[in-house]
């Protein structure tokens, strides 16, 4: 038989990887493409097929010898141990039949890619499944049986595996889904729960679509995947996520969301409630948040955000608002700074929580504890009195009394006796102090009342109207007649009766003494001060001791220590408090402070 | 040497007259000089460590006293010519039967005793041992 060479030859120089064989299956020409393509050395002579794939099969051969086409890719291992899959397509060379061109391609590549969505199909859990109407016959892939949890050779029909469905809600949801997409072509996508044939509930999503000739659906095809887990897990995340809202809800916490790169803010309804405003009267929530903020807390609060932005401090705090009807409320708020890969901040979510009611049941237990406190201190002087005022005048008693059994003369005996009456009296009026003091208790300010200051003042003039002139005393009182205090009147009287008779005792033989009462409203409270020109005291040295008991601090025989103790005790009860400024030889002035709304100083 | 003097330091004039009596029963040999605050007493005390030999043999001390009252005293005391701590036997003498008194007079070296009133002899008679 003639052949062309020339013909053969031509594939010498082909760019695809082939052979030329002859009926026998015998190599009689190569592209040079070929060698590189086998990795095979250049002056080497081939002729037997299996030279280039061993496994090449004998159907294939089989095949050539038929004269037929044919394609089949087949796995070869490299002289280096990689795997290549080469897809071998054979076909007649010439139109005689005997010659035949096979050509060689490396699927590599594509067998993997193929491998890895095969690969992806099962770890997804996704069969498939179609129905062909006009045979009534039910083809399930293998996934789409082992998520049935039947064996391979299982045989559905479209009644099974519609019973494969719960029943109840999810069978009855199929069986319409068929039934529409049979009818009129309608596609369906759905998440039910299957039982498998084992008995266990799983749920899948159930894709089908209709192939359709003519207007009448001839066949369904679909897609069957198992999402139990990730259907249980969103279950689960759901019912979280509902029982987090409930707690949220009733906790009285609102939420919010700032996108700090776009400056955007985002509250949910409960922080409109929390804020008492209505979300349509606001552009921006910033602008919102600022507005309803306390004056005075406004700087620290932004401030200490921005610090949690910057990741200096976590968000944690407490800030006041003033709400739509002028009244104040207490917010507690916290959050949290997400970063992104770069360490810049994006997004800022955080919780606000209504506290005023803690704050002011917090307040109170506070305001106890102060008055608990209070008294406390007050017991301790009193037991510093029953060890030091009244041990003292009482073992003066003792010992005067035990020295008068000895023998003394008749004068000294007369001497101690009269001591001794002075002891007991002495006795007796640090227990009248004693039972002023205890008789100073803490208020819950319903002795409170609005006191006129000018004629309080007037009245302890004229008490101690004698006491005045004596002294000449020039006392000028720059207060309005219509201003009014705080205060718990007989205590406001002998607060001013303390003060005025102190700046009589205590005043500067070389002056004139001269006592001047002045006020200065403030919007929380009122100051009423007292200055004198007396003889002063030095605060360096005795500041601390000023208000205690029996302390004295100055050589005069009338001092006992307990009026300026008295008149501390006096303003605490009426919530107030004393304040004393003083230079030796310059004069005192004492500064009373009333509270202006029966709140505590603090 | 030491005078024979005894400096009473009380604010209480019924206790320095009575106190003054018994001491002259007990510790009769002795002149008492009475002052009414830690101050006066102070004043005296710098003024005789010049000449120690003028300085008294013993301090009977209050403790609550105006102007400047005796653990300031003691405080003073401390920074004072040392002739004072060492020739003079000071007692406290007071009514103040508080613990952390009596544990706050522990913290002073120079301290003899502390004696809670009433004065009586007994207390006077103990002093006296310790004088000899």
């Amino acid at each position: 038989m003639k052949t062309n060479t020339s013909a053969l030859h031509s594939i010498k120089h082909s760019l695809i990887p082939s052979v030329i064989v002859d009926k026998d299956i015998q190599i009689v020409e190569w592209s040079e493409t070929l060698l590189h393509f086998f990795k095979l050395e250049k002056d080497l002579v081939l002729k037997e097929l299996s030279e280039l794939l061993a496994d090449i099969a004998d159907a294939s051969k089989n095949q050539i010898a038929l004269s037929e086409n044919f394609t089949e890719t087949i796995p070869v291992i490299n002289r280096n141990g990689q795997e290549r899959w080469i897809k071998v397509n054979a076909y007649p060379f010439c139109d005689k039949g005997e010659f035949f061109q096979i050509s060689f391609d490396d699927v590599t590549f594509d067998k993997n890619q193929f491998d890895l969505a095969q690969q992806a199909k099962r770890m997804a859990k996704v069969g498939s499944w179609t129905v062909d109407l006009v045979n009534d016959k039910l083809f399930w892939s293998n996934m789409t049986k082992t998520i049935h949890e039947v064996s391979n050779d299982f045989i559905p029909d479209l009644e099974k595996g519609i019973n494969f469905y719960k029943e109840g809600k999810h069978r009855d949801l199929i069986i319409k889904l068929v039934a529409e997409c049979i009818e009129s072509g309608k596609s369906f996508d759905e998440e039910l729960i299957i039982v498998t044939a084992k008995g266990n509930e799983k749920w899948v999503r159930a894709i089908g679509n209709a192939d359709r000739t003519n207007n009448k659906t001839i066949g369904l095809r679909g897609i069957f995947q198992d999402i139990d887990s990730v259907k249980r897990q969103q279950i689960e995340y759901e019912r979280v996520n509902k029982r987090l809202r409930i707690a949220i809800d009733s906790a009285n916490v609102g939420v919010w969301d700032f996108d700090i790169i776009h400056n955007n803010l985002i509250w949910d309804d409960k922080m409109y409630e929390l804020y008492d405003v209505n979300k349509k009267d606001f552009n921006g929530v910033y602008d919102l948040w600022e507005s309803t903020i306390h004056p005075e807390d406004k700087e620290r609060a932004a401030f200490e955000v921005e610090q949690a932005i910057n990741g200096k401090k976590e968000l944690n705090t407490e800030f006041r608002i003033i709400k739509q009807d002028g009244s104040i409320a207490h917010i507690h708020a916290e959050a949290e700074v997400f970063w992104n890969k770069k360490g810049a901040p994006y997004r800022m979510i955080g919780a606000n929580m209504d506290v005023t009611r803690m704050k002011r049941k917090d307040e109170r237990l506070r305001h106890l504890l102060n008055v608990t406190e209070k008294q406390n201190q007050r017991l301790l002087n009193f037991t510093n009195i029953v060890s030091h005022n009244l041990r003292s005048n009482s073992s003066n008693i003792s010992m005067l009394s035990g020295m008068l059994k000895t023998n003394l003369s008749a004068d000294k005996q007369r001497e101690f006796i009269e001591m001794i009456q002075t002891s007991s009296s002495n006795l007796d009026e640090t227990i009248v102090h004693l039972n002023e003091t205890i008789k100073i208790q803490a208020t819950d300010g319903r002795e409170i009342h609005q006191t006129p200051v000018k004629e309080c003042i007037e009245n302890v003039i004229e008490s101690i109207n004698a006491l005045v002139i004596e002294s000449s005393a020039k006392i000028t009182i720059k207060i309005d007649e219509s201003l009014k205090v705080n205060a718990i009147k007989p205590y406001l009287g002998s607060v001013f009766l303390n003060l005025l008779t102190n700046s009589i005792k205590y005043h500067n033989p070389k002056k004139q003494l001269k006592i001047m009462v002045t006020a200065k409203v403030l919007q929380n409270q009122t100051i009423i001060s007292f200055s004198d020109n007396g003889i002063g005291i030095d605060l360096k040295k005795h500041g601390l001791k000023m208000f205690q008991m029996y302390k004295t601090f100055h050589n005069n025989k009338d001092a006992k220590g307990i009026g300026l103790f008295i008149t501390k005790n006096h303003m605490e009860a009426m919530n107030g408090k004393i304040e004393v400024q003083s230079e030796p030889n310059q004069g005192s002035t004492f500064h009373l402070y009333f509270m202006n709304n029966s709140k505590k100083l603090r | 040497m030491t005078t024979n003097k005894i400096f009473l330091v009380d604010d209480d004039l019924i206790f320095r007259k009575a106190a003054t009596v018994l001491l002259g029963q007990e510790l009769s040999e002795f002149d008492v000089e009475h002052f009414e605050n830690g101050l006066e007493v102070y004043n005296e005390l710098i003024e005789l460590a010049e000449a120690s030999e003028k300085l008294p043999q013993l301090i009977l001390l209050d403790i609550n006293m105006p102007v400047m009252n005796g653990w300031e005293l003691l405080e003073e005391l401390k920074s004072a010519p040392h002739q004072i701590r060492q020739q003079c036997q000071i007692y406290i003498l007071t009514s103040s039967i508080a613990p952390e008194d009596m544990n706050l007079s522990k913290t002073y070296e120079f301290i003899n005793g502390y004696i809670t009133k009433p004065l009586t002899s007994e207390d006077l008679k103990r002093i006296a041992e310790n004088l000899a």
